[in-house]
């Protein structure tokens, strides 16, 4: 039973990375590929830890893999906001669809 | 003053056994490494100078994990759908937090809930990307901003 919720959320963390990636590659400008990496990854981060957590052989283990999750949000979150305000001091205007 | 600081002591000692697998043969070096911290917690961040409220944190987490399980989903679809899905556009909002941890903590926590990331606090302003302007984003930016006071204590 464990083996198997194990499972499925190390697939459904492999799915979130899949579509942070494919985010990243289809997505037009920097801003937007930084929404598609901060979040969707950070989703597969938490779902691939939680997952691993619950194979781990004692509860140390597992809230080592655990205490993984908030230490990659809070660096995530900062870089990712470094990130946007340098383009944006570099005047990197944030794409717009056209009016069709 | 002293209560706080042994709070923190017994938080050291806690992530020193996650550290350390649930091993204790190194606990004299745990020792030192937990009376280090929490004298670096004492002088880095005196514990009169913040005080976050504990009672509204089970509260504050479990809002964020819900909306940012929601914001990883939707913009994982976007991603799938493609550029034809995004409609990208600017916010610009006037933040009601005091200077400091609670802007700080808005400006980075906005960047994992759904559809907005921080551009720029500069003062009490700051600018949004927004990824889909359709999004009626500006009241859950609005209901951060509310858990967020409540949790540093700061009015209603």
């Amino acid at each position: 039973m464990i083996e198997i919720l194990s499972t499925a959320l190390l697939i459904v963390g492999a799915f979130f990375y899949f579509a942070g990636t494919l985010g990243l590659l289809r997505f037009p400008d920097v801003y937007s590929r930084l929404h598609a990496l901060a979040k969707a990854d950070n989703l597969g981060l938490g779902c691939v830890l939680i997952g691993l957590a619950l194979q781990a052989e004692n509860v140390a283990v597992a809230l080592k893999l655990l205490l993984i999750w908030p230490l990659a949000l809070a660096a995530s979150a900062g870089v990712s906001y470094a990130i946007a305000r340098r383009a944006d001091s570099l005047g990197i205007a944030p794409w717009r669809k056209e009016k069709q | 003053m002293i209560p706080s600081l042994l709070l923190r002591c017994l938080l050291f000692a806690v992530l020193w056994w996650v550290l350390a697998e649930g091993r204790i043969d190194g606990w004299w070096l745990g020792a030192i490494a937990v009376a280090t911290a929490t004298w670096a917690s004492a002088v880095l961040l005196p514990p009169a100078a913040h005080r976050l409220r504990l009672v509204q944190m089970p509260g504050f987490v479990w809002f964020f994990l819900r909306n940012s399980i929601r914001g990883g989903f939707q913009v994982a679809m976007m991603a799938l759908r493609g550029r034809s899905a995004l409609q990208p556009g600017v916010l610009e909002l006037q933040l009601n937090l005091p200077a400091g941890g609670a802007r700080v903590l808005m400006t980075s926590v906005i960047g994992l809930m759904p559809g907005t990331l921080s551009v720029e606090l500069a003062e009490d302003r700051l600018r949004l990307h927004v990824l889909d302007v359709r999004l009626s984003l500006a009241a859950e930016v609005g209901e951060l901003e509310t858990r967020i006071r409540a949790l540093f204590g700061v009015g209603p």
